[in-house]
């Protein structure tokens, strides 16, 4: 072969090799840049420590682009609010005896799984981050798994439901976001609780992992308080029109409906049901009717419509609860935590549960350094195992696996244009109205106010 | 051109692969980027198979990778409880992927290789569609709740291992399947093959005429190109992500993607997947980070400036330069 | 009771049927005239959708005004998008035109979705309804029905009563022979591709009037698989006969759900969509050109 050909070649593929190697080095300084409030925090710290760790990292592949684009925002802008509240409330994590400030790490994974390794990869390994929080979705909080795992890195899960992800043996997985089974207990058990009389309920999810994992929960738990199911179906994802399936659930005459999905197809269940007039005494619908857009989109159809929600603007959480059940309290208070998060977004947006319980979890995981006084990850997990404590998201505590079994659902309702909470008792803001108005009555403006 | 010189263009190939591998390995916190890279290399490698030689767009080809996926997770899942059977499960999972790939190959051949153009494109993602609603609607294969087998995978070749093959192992088999892609449209090129695709291309009526039978090599590059994506799905779904979701491995956004890579390094190549698959994933991980929530909106226009300015990709223009030049005998 | 939920059924997936039919016509139009499939045509729909909720909720414009509204916006939209990208890509391979359509859907989600987020929302148009005893059709949903099916009719006479609309059908049947016989054949591709823009982005708004929630940037998406299917069962080149390609869509998939739902241990509802797929699969193996064309080859 020719030499001078050959040098050529290999001057070309060099070049390919340097610009992946080269575009390495300047990334490093990018994340700097990114993380607001930690720089200068710690040169404003009095007792600036001359060595040992400045700052504590907290990595994300966040989704801000693809179809979880909207709870990923939402994420984003919590866990920007817990880390102000922590870095400038809060003084820092306490750690060998100084205060250590949070910052924040995040990249866009563009709810793409191809996305999520590489960035975990980098922030385990460039950005040398001390915990990663996963993306939305259990199918991408999976991928992110094994290496997080592999990186010995804490993985903390606070868009992922599934039980199965438990299952799994992972040893550095730990959730915040309730498991999918319990979404639809509470909503069973305040029927139950309302109207001993009602005996008919028809379930209609998505047919998704997660939804059907809610509908495994319902069932279970409806047979257990001794409901009869009179219909149980599914519809796929991206479902456009759901008519024939609310045909035929009409036709089986139920007292009350329980399902969805996401929130597109929430929003054309509860749409639907109006077109074809199907009344029914209570409807609660997963993701969906919890989300302020929901009311929107539906105006007045939404009246009495109720979700499960992890978390929503009204709950009575605080420091005084806390102390009436025993649980250390930590973080901003419920007004605090909503101030804070429309300054980190930047614009007039109200939290929802995805902000709420990625906050939480960026509190949950300050409480743990603290009590492990350690950022290593096996003296942060055994913490993060034995922890309990009360924020305004609720209460929190895993089990061995990591599942979150120490938080609460709400269920909310909407009342006359706002989301009254219904369920449990004890964080009520409001009665809950039931039987909720027919849609012929809401086609007439009336709203579903409680006493009435 | 003798028989040892037709085949230097698969050294600027090794060559790139083997500076991945290194990047990979040296730099800290790039395996995965790498590994990512890695899959988007194979991907096109493998779809360029088809695609390249035949210029037949097959837009449900993501069911081919979904196949593999499927068989692989079916073997963990199916096997796991049987004991002594140890990584040979693994093995068992590649030949189940190559043969489920291969049969859904011929069933969509058998359907669709008799259309063209456009009516091929949408017949194929009918097949794709069509079988994600089967496995929901009638429950096969667990229907939509998929398997996630993580815990499996452990239970046969222990935690230490399913981690090592996850975050390791698991690329490099991407690697060694991407390279073997390559090798095999190299082969092809420099074969019977090659040149009857390429008549085919030209004109599909006049090949016919000119008596080249036209079915058979179509055939076979269809079930070559399904059988490749029916590993890397194999390797970097079902062990990579040791979870299965009909959703996800039936998206025809993946054949986009697909799609997007090799036109982008130019179809019908051999160095086109590569050059495609670093330029996309390179910049769409960039992208990432430094816009984080802005990347599609920077990277649809820099798609469009490419189509119309090089429709025949990056490798297609270079191809063209070198041609006739000492250069051009490692460019094709 | 099966009998009744089916025929209930099968009335709203005729009315259904209509609009998606109207909103596959620009897709066949530009396939016909251009042979380009345009993989962006969803997102097209969505700017419709877009412009439908916006018009609604700050200005309380009725979506039947919309409608042409829409129309004009997607006209100026097709001749942006033809003159800046696509012309260019007439002569370039399949695959060209392919990425190209694609990357400007993704575009315009993006872009909507820079301007307006990604919330689902929706508006609520109330003008009544009527019970048919076996179902309830909503006055909007009978008013995207008709307007559709006007649409169609409107189409169908500009082809082929009007000079332009024979120019048009020339260039389909033969671009070369067209060129001959002295149509000015970019023309012709610079307003066919505009019009089928214009068609789709029309159809966004009678889709809304059908469903008014679950606006989003990337609720378009879906569409855009059944458009497909639909197009083939139309004769993909003809875009009346994507008319009735979608009355015949809406029909098995509404129609064929209360069948399935009595095979236990299935989920009928995505059977459905597995027999749209498998008519689909069948309609192109026996006869590749449609369903409903007049033309053999």
């Amino acid at each position: 072969m020719n030499l001078r050909v050959f040098k050529r070649l290999m001057l070309i593929v060099a070049a390919v090799g340097f610009v992946l190697i080269g575009c390495q080095k300047p990334e490093s300084k990018a994340p700097e840049k990114k993380a607001e409030t930690a720089a200068e925090k710690t040169a404003a710290a009095p007792d600036k420590p001359a060595a040992g760790l400045d700052k504590i990292l907290i990595g994300h592949p966040a989704c801000l682009s693809g179809k979880y684009a909207k709870a990923g925002e939402q994420a984003v802008g919590g866990i920007k609010a817990a880390l102000d509240w922590v870095n400038n409330t809060y003084g820092g994590v306490t750690l060998g005896g100084r205060k250590v400030p949070l910052e924040y790490i995040y990249y866009d994974c563009e709810s793409a799984k191809e996305a999520v390794t590489s960035l975990i990869g980098r922030l385990a390994m460039s950005d040398k981050v001390h915990v990663v929080f996963s993306p939305y979705s259990s199918g991408l909080t999976l991928r992110g798994a094994p290496v997080t795992e592999a990186n010995k890195i804490l993985y903390m899960d606070h868009g992922g439901a599934s039980n199965a992800i438990f299952r799994q043996g992972f040893k550095y997985i730990v959730q915040t976001i309730g498991p999918a089974t319990s979404y639809h207990q509470g909503t069973l058990n305040m029927i139950k609780a309302t109207d001993p009389a009602a005996k008919k309920v028809a379930l209609a999810y998505e047919d998704s992992e997660f939804a059907k994992m809610v509908m495994e929960g319902a069932r279970e738990h409806a047979r257990k308080l001794g409901f009869e199911i009179v219909f149980e179906r599914t519809y796929p994802k991206g479902v456009t029109d759901l008519t024939p399936l609310l045909s035929a659930l009409k036709a089986s005459n139920p007292d009350f409906i329980l399902g969805g999905g996401h929130f597109e197809d929430g929003q054309l269940f509860n749409r639907q049901m109006a077109d074809l007039g199907i009344d029914t005494k209570a409807l609660s619908l997963i993701a969906a009717a919890t989300l302020p857009a929901f009311y929107e989109a539906l105006t007045n159809m939404a009246e009495g419509v109720m979700g499960p929600s992890h978390w929503e603007y009204g709950v009575k959480y605080s420091e005084r609860e806390a102390k009436k059940v025993g649980l250390q309290w930590i973080g901003p208070s419920q007004d605090e935590f909503v101030a804070l998060f429309k300054k980190a977004v930047g614009k007039e947006m109200i939290p929802d549960y995805h902000a709420a319980e990625a906050a939480a979890q960026v509190l949950a995981y300050t409480l743990a350094v603290e009590k492990a006084n350690s950022v290593e990850v096996d003296p942060v997990r055994a913490a993060l195992g034995d922890l309990t404590f009360m924020s305004f998201y609720g209460g929190w505590d895993v089990d061995d696996t990591g599942m979150q079994v120490g938080h609460t659902m709400v269920d909310v309702q909407w009342q006359n244009g706002e989301r009254v909470i219904v369920w449990p008792p004890e964080a009520q803001t409001g009665k809950p109205v039931y039987p909720m108005p027919t849609f012929a009555e809401k086609a007439q403006g009336k709203k579903a106010i409680a006493g009435m | 051109m003798n028989r040892v010189t037709q085949y230097y263009p698969i050294l600027p190939v090794l060559l790139a692969y083997a500076i991945l591998f290194i990047v990979g390995q040296t730099v800290s916190g790039t395996w995965q980027l790498v590994a990512t890279l890695l899959f988007y290399c194979a991907m096109g490698q493998a779809f360029n198979i088809f695609l390249g030689m035949t210029g037949y767009v097959d837009f449900g080809y993501v069911a081919f990778m979904g196949m593999g996926t499927y068989g692989m997770a079916l073997a963990i899942t199916r096997l796991a409880h049987l004991p002594g059977l140890g990584a040979v499960v693994i093995v068992i999972g590649f030949g189940l992927a190559l043969l489920m790939a291969t049969l859904l190959s011929l069933a969509v051949g058998a359907v669709a290789l008799r259309l063209r153009g456009a009516y091929f494109a949408i017949a194929t993602i009918g097949v794709n569609e069509g079988f994600r609603f089967l496995i929901e609607g009638a429950r096969i294969w667990n229907g939509a709740e998929g398997m996630i087998f993580t815990a499996q995978l452990v239970n046969i070749v222990g935690s230490e291992r399913a981690s090592r093959l996850m975050t390791y192992w698991a690329d490099v088999m991407v690697l060694a399947i991407a390279v073997l892609a390559a090798a095999v449209t190299l082969f092809y090129m420099r074969n019977r093959v090659g040149y009857a695709l390429t008549a085919l291309r030209e004109d599909e009526d006049a090949a016919k005429v000119m008596g080249i039978n036209v079915t058979k090599y179509k055939i076979i590059a269809f079930i070559t190109s399904a059988c490749f994506a029916g590993l890397v799905g194999a390797a970097s779904w079902a062990l990579k992500t040791p979870y299965v979701f009909p959703p996800e491995v039936f998206e025809i956004h993946y054949t986009v993607e697909a799609i997007i890579i090799v036109m982008l390094g130019g179809a019908g190549t051999l160095l086109g997947p590569i050059v495609g698959g670093l330029i996309y994933g390179i910049s769409k991980y960039y992208l990432s980070i430094f816009l984080p929530g802005l990347q599609l909106l920077v990277f649809a226009p820099i798609i469009i400036v490419i189509i119309v300015m090089f429709p025949e990709g990056v490798v297609g223009v270079l191809k063209n330069r070198t041609r006739n030049t000492a250069l051009g005998r490692f460019i094709i | 009771m099966v009998v009744e939920q089916m025929a209930g059924n099968l009335i709203q997936g005729l009315v259904l049927g209509a609009v998606y039919g109207m909103a596959t016509m620009g897709l066949s139009l530009i396939f016909g005239v251009l042979k380009v499939v345009n993989v962006g045509h969803g997102a097209f729909i969505m700017v419709g959708a877009f412009i439908a909720l916006l018009l609604f909720n700050t200005l309380g414009i009725n979506p039947v005004l919309a409608v042409p509204l829409a129309f004009l916006f997607g006209l100026g939209l097709g001749l942006l998008f033809y003159y800046s990208v696509m012309q260019r890509l007439i002569k370039a391979p399949e695959l060209a035109t392919l990425l190209a359509t694609f990357s400007l859907g993704l575009l315009l989600q993006e872009v909507v979705k820079l301007l307006f987020g990604s919330e689902y929302r929706g508006y609520n148009w109330a003008v009544g309804k009527i019970d048919l005893g076996i179902t309830v059709l909503p006055m909007s949903k009978l008013y995207a029905c008709a307007g559709s099916a006007l649409i169609a009719v409107l189409l169908y006479l500009w082809f082929n009563k009007t000079r332009a609309g024979s120019a048009m059908r020339s260039v389909v049947e033969d671009s070369e022979g067209a060129r001959v016989c002295g149509v000015n054949v970019g023309a012709a591709y610079a307003l066919s591709f505009s019009l089928g823009i214009g068609l789709t982005v029309a159809s966004g708004v009678l889709l809304t009037m059908f469903i008014p929630v679950g606006i989003n940037p990337y609720m378009g998406g879906h569409y855009t698989l059944k458009a497909f299917v639909i197009a083939v069962l139309g004769g993909l080149a003809s875009p009346y006969g994507a008319f009735f390609g979608g009355l015949v869509f809406g029909l098995l998939e509404n129609g064929s759900y209360t069948l399935f739902a009595l095979i236990p241990g299935v989920e009928p509802f995505a059977l459905t969509r597995f027999f749209s797929f498998l008519m689909l699969l069948i309609i192109l193996l026996i006869r590749p050109t449609g369903l409903l064309s007049e033309k053999r080859t």
